[in-house]
């Protein structure tokens, strides 16, 4: 799922070196994802209105149902 | 940061969309092929196998996402523009026939009240499918309203 979600972000940025993703697990049991991009990409994956990003979350929970558990998505520059 | 991991996502836009579907398909867990085609207005990913659902989600939420990251990641870094579709197990026919049930709908409904009779929101390629599908009779008229994602069609009576 972060190798999902680090792979789509880099196709999206202009630099795809500086995109990593951090994991956590939250003490309800679902899964926090950190997204970290380039000082100028974060526009990138946010999008208009927040349209990519959250683009990236519907994919991320579909991922997720597989494993029953709840995914959530934060952009980090 | 490993150079490898940036030299995995091709440059040009039709293997862009193909690497990333198939990467899609293969954190989903599912046994599936895809087949990618490239025209002049339109790249078209076609995903073929068995239970697909997971992919097309409720309401085609999940096809739809994965639509959208594919289109703004084909042409990231390149001006060129062409619209992107993905298609699993038939999807995107059988949304065109509702979607054009619910336009003849709209039509009826319009034309007999005389008044504007607005659709439900739909994503950009959706609308323009829509659109162009009313404006072939000439009758009544579309435009968009709202912001998205509920940005939705109105149809209007033609005057006169």
């Amino acid at each position: 799922m972060e190798d999902l979600l680090e792979y789509l972000a880099r196709s999206l940025v202009d630099d795809p070196g500086a995109v990593f993703v951090e994991s956590f697990e939250e003490d309800d049991g679902s899964i926090a994802l950190e997204l970290h991009v380039g000082e100028g990409d974060v526009g990138k994956v946010i999008g208009r209105n927040g349209r990519t990003v959250n683009a990236l979350r519907t994919l991320m929970r579909a991922c997720a149902v597989d494993e029953g558990q709840r995914v959530l998505v934060d952009v980090v520059d | 940061m490993d150079p490898d991991l940036t030299s995995e996502i091709p440059t040009q836009p039709a293997e862009r969309v193909r690497a990333l579907v198939e990467r899609v398909v293969e954190t989903l867990d599912l046994e599936a092929s895809v087949a990618v085609e490239e025209v002049e207005t339109e790249i078209r990913a076609t995903v073929e196998g068995d239970e697909l659902d997971l992919l097309i989600g409720s309401d085609g939420e999940t096809i739809d996402a994965l639509q959208y990251i594919a289109s703004r990641a084909a042409f990231a870094d390149s001006a060129e523009r062409k619209a992107v579709v993905i298609d699993a197990a038939g999807y995107r026919g059988r949304r065109e026939v509702a979607l054009q049930g619910a336009a003849d709908r709209a039509a009826t409904e319009a034309l007999a009240s005389g008044r504007p009779v607005e659709l439900e929101p739909m994503s950009s390629p959706e609308r323009k499918i829509v659109h162009q599908y009313l404006a072939a009779r000439g009758d009544i008229e579309t435009h968009s309203e709202g912001q998205e994602p509920r940005r939705r069609l109105v149809v209007t009576p033609t005057a006169g």
